[in-house]
C-alpha cells in the first residue's frame, strides 16, 4: 500500500531544490510516478509509507524541450508519448518513436518520463539504449548555498548499475540532452513475453546515416538493454562499420560479435542469440528508414550463407 | 495533509475534499466521490480496469497519487454518457457483445473512447495497440474490435446509426443474437460488484497469511492488533463455533490455519477495523510464533515412501487416484505396430479474472448470517458455512454479488468464512476486497500435470492400446482436485474409440499453492498430451492430421473409456466442418510449414509489429505527395 | 532458415456436460406477471457466460413474451430454488432446460383459462413475442391480456421446474460409469509465425469448430469460444505461475503474463448444433470445451513451421530458442 504524509507540489526548480533538501530519509521524489507507486504493493517494495512526496510534474523548467545547435534538450517532464506524437521530436530523435511505441502502453507512457526511467535505472528501461547511442548527457541541479548549481554528466557513466547512478540527495535531473539525429534513420527492437505492456529481455537501437549516395554507412550508432546490469553502447561495432560500403554480408558479420556483451544473470544463452539477431535487424530498419530497401528474407539467408 | 482539500471537476461537477486516506486517485473516486465505474484490476498499472482521463488524456488511476490530480478535470466512464444514456461506442459494445463479466469494461470502454478521440479513422491495428494496456480474461478481445470497428464507422458516418439497432425477434428467440441483457449496466460502469459495495458502519478487514509454505503454529497474539485505536476485532481458528473445514470434495482446510500452515499465502488471522489503512497496519502487530517444518514441493517426491506428510489423514500424500481400466492392455501393445511414448507436462495457471475476490457479510435483523460475494457456488457454500458456524441451514444466506471472471477459481470458500465470523462477533458489517497479489498468492490455481503416454498402433493408424499416467500437483489442500482428476481421466483420451485403455490420474498433496478448479477440469491438461501425441503418431505413420483422428474416432454406439454407450456423436462431423472451413491442405505433419499453400488467408491477420500509427502517417504522406 | 516461419496445427477434443459421475440437478420458479412480463428465479447470476440473457430468451420463448421482459430474480440462496455452482458448463444446459420446465409449467396454467375463454383446446394455443393466439382460429390478444384474464379468473400463472441430469458415478476398480448425458465435441486448427530470432510465436489464424447442442445465442457462444481459446492461448505461449520453494515468484501481473490486444489471432468460428436427444430444449454446453484443443493445435503449428516439438507448456520464446538450437545441434552431430 502507498501511503504518506505531505504531498508537494513545486512551481519551479528553486522551490523543488528547497523542498529536496529538505526532504526526510523516508521522502520521495516523483514526476510521473509509474515506478513509485507500483512497487509499494506485495511482492515488491510492500506497504511503503512516505513521510513527503515531492510531485516535480508542475515545475515549469521541465515543460517541454528546446532544439538548437544539433542538440535536443529535453527538460525533465518529457513523457514516452511525447516521442510518438510531437513532429519536431520525432524528425530529431528518429530512433525514439520505435522506442516509444514499445513501451508500456498509451496510458503509461503519457506519464511516465525518460527523466524517471534513468533515474530508476532499471537494467532493462528502454529508455537508456537510445540515450546512449545520441550522446546523451544529464543536466544536474542542487542547491549550493541557496543558489542553483548544475552539472553534466553523460548518460553512460550517470547509469552504472541496477538501480544505481550518480544522482546526489538533493539534486534533480533537469534535462536530459542529446544530438539530434535529424537525418539518421533510426529502429527499435525489443522482445519479451508478449506485444504490449512487455518488459525487455533484450532491447536493441540503431541509428544509421548513409552517404548521400545510400552506399556507404556514414555513422552507424548501436546500444543494448536488457544484457547485463547496465544498457551498453556497441562502439567497437559502429568503428567496423563507419565508412565501409553497406553490404549484408557486413552487417552479418557486424552482428555475431555483441553477444559476448551479454552479461546478464538469467537466460544467458537465450540473450546472446537474440542479440546477435537483433544488432543486423536494428541496423537493417535503420537502414530501411533511410530510404534503403528491405531486404528480403533471400539476402538475409545469402548473407548468412 | 489529511485536511488539506483537494479540488477537482469529475465528470463536470465541482469536487473538494480532503483526501482522507485515498492516497491514490482510483481510491479517492471510489471512496470519496462513490463513483465505482473505475475498478481496481492489478494495482500496478498492467490491465486498465480503472482507466480515467484526467486533463483529456487517459491514464490508470491506480498509478496516480490522489494529489497529482488536484486541479484536474477528470472524466470516468459514468460521465460518457448522459443518465440512462449510452455513447454510440457503449451502443456498440452492447450490440456485439463485447462484455462478458464486465469487470474490464469501463476501463476498455474509456481505452476505446480515448482510441476513437485521438484518432477517429483509426484501422484495426491501430485500435489494438491503443486498447494494448487494458487486459480482458473473457472475451478473447475479438467481440470488443468488433465494437470499436462498429462505433468508430457509425461516428464517422460510412454506417447508418442503424447499426447499432437490436437484430429483432425474428422467427424465434432461441437461436437469436439477443443482445446481453445486462451490458448496458456493465459498458456504463453502473453495475455494483462486491468490492463496490458499501454498508452503512461497515469494517473493512485485511488478512494475515503465511510467509511459510510448512509450520508449525506456536502461538497466535493479537492483543497488539486490538489494542490499535480504530481496531474493532480480530479473528483466529479459535473464533470457529461449528466444525471447521471446508472444500469442494474433502473438507480438509480450516477458515483460518489452525494447528499448522501448509502453504505460503494461507490465511492465519484476520483483522477489520474502521478503515482499511488502519486494518492494514494491524497487520503487522499480530505477533505469530511458527516452527518451520520441512516442505515438500514436488508430488512425485511426495509419493514417496518416507516424504514428508502434508495432511495426517492422507499419509501418502494422494488426495485422490482414479484408474479406469478396459480391455486387454497387454495384449493391444502386443498386436501394435509401432509403439510410441512421450512425456508432457504442463504448468500451473492463474485463473486471473479481473476482479480480485471480495465480500461483504452482515448479521440481518432475524439473525441470518449473510455473505455476499462472487462466489460460483452458493449452494454448497452455504452448507459449509452452516457447519463451521454451528446454525440452522436456514439462518446461513448467500448472494451471489456479480462475478467478474471466475472460470473456476470462485468455487472454493476461502475467504467468505472469515467474513462471517466477523460480521458475528461484531454484529457489524465486514467488507474483504483482494489485493491482486493477494488473490494470485491464495487462490487455487489449474492443476499442472506431468502425463506418462504410451500408444500402440497399426500402420494404418488404427490405435490397438493406450496406457497414460498423470500425476497432477494438488498443492496443499484438496478443493476441487479429486474431481479434476476424476474428469482428466475420463476424457484423457480423447473422442477415439479406443479397445484396450489404462489410465491413472493422480492428485497429491504438497505445499504449494493449491490447485483447484479451473475451465476444463483437467481435461485440458490431458487431452494437450492425447492431441500432441496423435500428431507424433500421425508423422510416423506419414498419415494426415485429420485422417489418423478420423479413423480412430467415436461413432454412435461406441463405448467411452468408461464403458459408457454413446448415443449421439458429433466428431466426425466437427472434424469434415473444420477441414473444409480452415482450407486444410492434406498432409502428414512433417513440419511442412516452409510448402504449404494454405497459409495466411484472409482468414487470418497479419503479423503484428508495431508502430500502425507511424505507418498511417507515412502512408497517408505518400498519398499526398502521389 | 527464415527468419520467421509459419505452420499450421490440429486438435480435437470431447467433454461432458454438467457435473461429472454423479447426478446433477437444479430448480427454478416463474411467474407470468402484470404488463406481460415474467419474473424467473433461480439460484445462479452472471459469471460472464451470458447466462441471464440465455434465461431470459428461454423464458420469451417458452412464454411468449420478449427477452427483455424478464427479470431474472435473486440469486440468493434465502430466496431462490437450488441451481448450484456456476461451472462444469452446466449453466444452460442444467438452469437453462430447468427455467424452459418451469415456464412450460406456468403456461399449462395460463393456456388452461384462455383455452376456457376461448372455448378452444389448450393445445392450439400459442404465443411469440407479446402475443398469444390459437392456431386456425382468429382468437389473438396480447400476453399482457392474457395473464391480467387469467389473474381475473382467480389464478395467478406460476410455475416451478427441476431438471436431472443422470449421470452415474464410476467403478473404483475398472472406473466404469456412465459419467455424463451429454457429450460435445470440438476441433480447432492453428496457423502461427514463430519468430526463429526471438522465438516469439505470434496466433495468427485460429479456426474452431464445436459441437453446442442446438445453439440458443450464438454470438455467446462464439463470445465464449474466443474467450476459451485467448485463455488456451495464454497456456500455451505464455502464462506461468512459478514456485520456488512454495514461495510465487509471480507475484502481480507485471510477472504473470497474460494475453493482451496484440497477442490474439483473428479467431473463425463455426458451430455444430447436434441437438441433445435427452432434454426438452436440445442444447449442450460450450463454456469449458472452448478451450481445450486450443493449446495442443498451437503446438501442432509450431511443429508443422520449425520442426521443434514443444511438450512442456508454455512455449515462451527462450523455450522455442532452446528447442531450435537443440534441433540444430542435432542436426550438426548427424552431419558432423
Ligand atoms: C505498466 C507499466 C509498464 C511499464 N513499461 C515499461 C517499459 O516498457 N519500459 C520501461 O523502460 N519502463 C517501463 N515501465 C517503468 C516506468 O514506467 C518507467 O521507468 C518510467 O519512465 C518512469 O518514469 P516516471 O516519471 O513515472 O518515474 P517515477 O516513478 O516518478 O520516478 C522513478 C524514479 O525516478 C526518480 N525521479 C523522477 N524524476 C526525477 C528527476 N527529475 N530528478 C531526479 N529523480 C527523479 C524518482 O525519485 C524515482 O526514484 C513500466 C511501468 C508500468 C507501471
Amino acid at each position: 500500500m502507498f501511503t504518506f504524509d505531505h504531498y508537494l507540489c513545486p512551481k519551479d526548480l528553486r522551490e523543488a531544490l528547497e523542498m529536496i533538501e529538505r526532504l526526510p530519509e523516508d521522502g520521495k521524489i516523483i514526476a510521473g510516478a509509474t515506478d513509485v507507486v507500483p512497487y509499494a504493493r506485495e511482492g515488491r517494495g510492500g506497504d511503503i509509507h512516505f513521510s513527503t512526496i515531492v510531485d516535480l510534474s508542475r515545475v515549469d523548467e521541465f515543460r517541454g524541450y528546446e532544439i538548437a545547435k544539433g542538440k535536443v534538450r529535453l527538460n525533465a517532464n518529457v513523457v514516452f508519448q511525447d516521442f510518438l506524437e510531437d513532429d519536431e521530436l520525432r524528425a530529431h530523435l528518429p530512433c525514439m518513436p520505435y522506442c516509444a511505441i514499445w513501451f508500456a502502453d498509451d496510458q503509461v507512457r503519457e506519464q511516465a518520463t525518460l527523466a524517471g526511467n534513468i533515474a530508476n535505472a532499471s537494467p532493462a528501461a528502454d529508455g537508456t539504449p537510445p540515450l546512449l547511442a545520441m550522446d546523451a548527457e544529464v543536466e544536474i541541479a542542487r542547491l549550493v548555498d541557496g543558489e542553483v548549481r548544475y552539472r553534466t554528466i553523460s548518460i553512460d557513466a550517470f547509469v552504472h548499475g541496477p538501480g544505481k547512478t550518480r544522482l546526489e540527495k538533493g539534486e534533480l535531473i533537469c534535462a536530459v540532452t542529446c544530438r539530434s539525429m535529424k537525418g539518421y534513420g533510426g529502429s527499435f527492437q525489443k522482445v519479451g513475453q508478449r506485444r504490449s505492456l512487455v518488459i525487455s529481455k533484450v532491447s536493441a537501437v540503431a541509428l544509421v546515416k548513409t552517404s548521400a549516395d545510400g552506399r556507404t554507412f556514414e555513422d552507424v550508432r548501436l546500444a543494448l538493454g536488457g544484457i547485463g546490469p547496465v544498457p551498453v553502447r556497441l562502439t567497437d561495432i559502429e568503428d567496423m562499420l563507419k565508412g565501409q560500403a553497406i553490404t549484408r554480408r557486413l552487417i552479418a558479420e557486424a552482428s555475431v560479435i555483441p553477444a559476448d556483451r551479454v552479461a546478464s544473470r538469467s537466460r544467458v544463452e537465450y540473450r546472446k542469440r537474440v542479440v546477435r539477431g537483433f544488432v543486423e535487424a536494428a541496423i537493417e530498419d535503420a537502414l530501411v528508414a533511410c530510404g534503403a530497401p528491405m531486404p528480403t528474407e533471400e539476402q538475409r539467408e545469402a548473407a548468412h550463407a | 495533509m489529511p485536511d488539506t482539500m483537494l479540488n477537482m471537476t469529475v465528470n463536470g461537477r465541482k469536487v473538494a475534499k480532503p483526501i482522507n486516506g485515498q492516497y491514490r486517485l482510483l481510491d479517492f473516486l471510489r471512496e470519496e466521490v462513490h463513483l465505482t465505474g473505475a475498478k481496481e484490476g492489478c494495482g500496478a498499472g498492467e490491465c486498465g480496469t480503472c482507466s480515467v482521463f484526467v486533463d483529456g488524456k487517459l491514464v490508470k488511476s491506480c498509478l496516480m497519487p490522489t494529489a497529482k490530480a488536484d486541479g484536474a478535470e477528470i472524466q470516468t466512464v459514468e460521465g460518457l454518457a448522459g443518465r440512462g444514456e449510452l455513447t454510440a461506442l457503449q451502443q456498440a459494445f452492447h450490440k456485439t457483445g463485447a462484455s462478458q463479466c464486465g469487470y474490464c469494461i469501463p476501463g476498455m470502454v474509456m481505452a476505446a473512447t480515448s482510441a476513437l478521440r485521438e484518432n477517429p479513422y483509426a484501422d484495426i491495428e491501430e485500435i489494438k495497440e491503443r486498447l494494448g494496456g487494458n487486459i480482458c480474461r473473457c472475451t478473447g478481445y475479438t467481440k470488443i474490435f468488433e465494437a470499436v470497428e462498429l462505433a468508430r464507422d457509425v461516428m464517422n458516418g460510412r454506417l447508418p446509426a442503424t447499426a447499432l439497432d437490436p437484430d429483432g425477434a425474428g422467427e424465434s428467440y432461441i437461436g437469436n443474437n439477443v443482445r446481453r441483457l445486462d451490458a448496458p449496466s456493465k459498458v456504463s460502469g453502473a453495475l455494483k460488484y462486491a468490492g463496490d459495495m458499501v454498508m452503512q458502519d461497515m469494517l473493512h478487514m485485511q488478512v494475515l497469511r503465511s510467509p511459510h509454505p510448512h509450520a508449525r503454529i506456536v502461538s497466535i497474539d493479537t492483543s497488539a492488533a486490538e489494542a490499535l485505536e480504530g481496531v474493532e476485532c480480530v479473528i483466529t481458528h479459535k473464533d470457529v463455533p461449528g466444525k471447521d473445514g471446508f472444500g469442494v470434495f474433502v473438507h480438509d482446510q480450516p477458515v483460518m490455519a489452525r494447528d499448522k500452515v501448509r502453504y505460503v499465502g494461507e490465511a492465519v488471522a484476520a483483522v477489520s477495523a474502521e478503515t482499511h489503512e488502519i486494518a492494514r497496519r494491524a497487520l503487522a502487530l499480530i505477533k505469530v510464533e511458527y516452527e518451520e517444518l520441512p516442505g515438500v514441493f514436488d508430488p512425485e517426491e511426495a509419493m514417496q515412501p518416507g516424504a514428508v506428510v502434508v495432511h495426517d489423514y492422507a499419509q501418502d500424500n494422494v488426495v485422490k487416484h482414479i484408474p479406469i481400466r478396459k480391455g486387454d492392455v497387454e495384449a493391444g501393445f502386443a498386436a501394435a505396430d509401432i509403439i510410441v511414448e512421450n512425456s508432457y507436462s504442463t504448468q500451473q495457471v492463474e485463473h486471473a479474472y479481473l476482479e480480485p475476490e471480495a465480500g461483504l457479510a452482515y448479521v440481518d435483523h432475524d439473525g441470518v448470517v449473510t455473505v455476499v460475494s462472487p462466489s460460483q457456488n452458493i449452494t454448497h457454500h452455504r452448507h459449509m458455512l452452516s457447519t463451521i458456524i454451528d446454525k440452522p441451514i436456514n439462518k446461513v444466506r448467500f448472494i451471489m454479488s456479480p462475478v467478474g471472471g471466475g472460470f473456476g477459481g470462485k468455487e472454493d470458500m476461502i475467504y467468505q468464512g472469515m467474513l462471517a465470523l466477523t460480521a458475528m462477533k461484531t454484529g457489524r458489517p465486514v467488507r474483504l476486497v483482494f489485493t491482486r497479489e493477494e488473490s494470485i498468492l491464495s487462490t487455487a490455481k489449474r492443476h499442472p500435470s506431468r502425463v506418462t503416454y504410451k500408444m500402440g498402433l497399426k500402420n494404418d493408424g488404427r490405435i490397438t492400446a493406450v496406457s497414460f499416467r498423470m500425476i497432477s500437483d494438488g498443492g496443499a489442500y484438496g478443493m476441487s482436485t479429486e474431481g479434476v482428476m476424476r474428469k482428466a481421466a475420463i476424457l484423457s483420451l480423447g473422442p477415439y474409440d479406443l479397445a484396450n485403455v489404462e489410465i491413472d490420474t493422480y492428485g497429491i498433496y504438497t505445499n504449494n499453492t493449491p490447485s483447484g478448479a479451473f475451465r476444463t477440469f483437467g481435461a485440458m491438461q490431458a487431452q494437450f498430451a492425447t492431441e500432441s501425441h496423435l500428431d507424433i503418431c500421425a508423422e510416423k505413420l506419414g498419415l494426415d492430421p485429420f485422417e489418423i483422428r478420423r479413423r480412430n474416432m467415436m461413432k454412435i454406439g461406441s463405448l467411452t473409456h468408461t464403458q459408457q454407450k454413446l448415443e449421439t456423436v458429433s466428431i466426425a462431423e466437427v472434424l469434415e466442418t473444420a477441414e473444409a472451413f480452415c482450407r486444410w491442405e492434406t498432409g502428414a505433419p512433417t513440419s511442412r510449414g516452409a510448402t504449404r499453400t494454405d497459409l495466411g488467408g484472409p482468414d487470418t491477420r497479419a503479423s503484428c509489429t508495431l508502430g500502425a500509427r507511424f505507418r498511417q502517417i507515412v502512408d497517408d504522406k505518400k498519398q499526398e505527395v502521389a | 532458415m527464415a527468419r520467421r516461419a509459419r505452420g499450421r496445427g490440429m486438435a480435437a477434443s470431447w467433454y461432458g456436460i454438467a457435473r461429472t459421475a454423479t447426478i446433477d440437478r437444479a430448480g427454478a420458479w416463474v411467474e407470468m406477471d402484470d404488463g406481460g412480463t415474467a419474473k424467473v428465479v433461480t439460484g445462479v447470476t452472471e459469471i460472464g457466460e451470458g447466462i441471464l440473457t440465455v434465461l431470459a430468451q428461454i423464458a420469451a420463448e417458452e412464454l411468449g413474451v420478449r427477452p427483455e421482459d424478464v427479470t431474472i430474480g435473486d440469486n440468493d440462496t434465502a430466496r431462490s430454488p437450488e441451481a448450484a455452482h456456476a461451472g462444469a458448463t452446466r449453466q444452460t444446459y442444467m438452469i437453462g432446460n430447468s427455467v424452459a420446465i418451469a415456464c412450460r409449467d406456468a403456461r399449462v396454467k395460463l393456456d388452461r383459462e384462455l383455452a376456457d375463454h376461448w372455448q378452444v383446446d389448450a393445445g392450439t394455443i400459442k404465443a411469440f413475442d407479446g402475443e398469444i393466439w390459437a392456431e386456425g382460429t382468429n382468437k389473438r390478444m396480447t400476453v399482457e391480456e392474457a395473464i391480467d384474464l387469467c389473474k381475473k379468473r382467480g389464478v395467478v400463472p406460476v410455475g416451478s421446474g427441476s431438471f436431472t441430469a443422470h449421470g452415474t458415478g464410476l467403478d473404483p476398480v475398472d472406473g466404469s460409469g456412465a459419467p455424463w448425458q451429454a457429450y460435445v465435441f470440438g476441433c480447432q486448427v492453428a496457423e502461427v509465425e514463430v519468430d526463429t530470432l526471438t522465438g516469439e510465436v505470434q496466433v495468427l489464424g485460429m479456426w474452431a469448430v464445436h459441437d453446442v447442442g442446438r445453439a440458443i445465442n450464438p454470438r455467446g457462444v462464439e463470445g465464449q469460444i474466443e474467450g476459451g481459446i485467448v485463455q488456451g492461448l495464454g497456456q500455451a505461449l505464455m502464462e506461468d505461475y512459478q514456485l520456488d520453494k512454495g514461495h510465487t515468484t509471480t507475484h502481480g501481473f507485471a510477472k504473470y503474463i497474460l494475453p493482451t490486444s496484440l497477442d490474439i489471432p483473428q479467431i473463425n468460428t463455426k458451430l455444430v448444433e447436434d441437438r441433445d436427444p435427452r432434454s426438452p430444449l436440445g442444447a449442450k454446453g460450450i463454456g469449458e470445451p472452448a478451450l481445450v484443443p486450443t493449446a495442443p493445435a498451437i503446438m501442432n503449428a509450431i511443429y508443422d513451421a520449425i520442426g521443434v516439438r514443444i511438450t512442456s507448456l508454455p512455449a515462451t520464446p527462450e523455450a522455442i530458442l532452446k528447442a531450435l538450437e537443440e534441433k540444430e545441434a542435432a542436426a550438426l552431430q548427424m552431419t558432423g
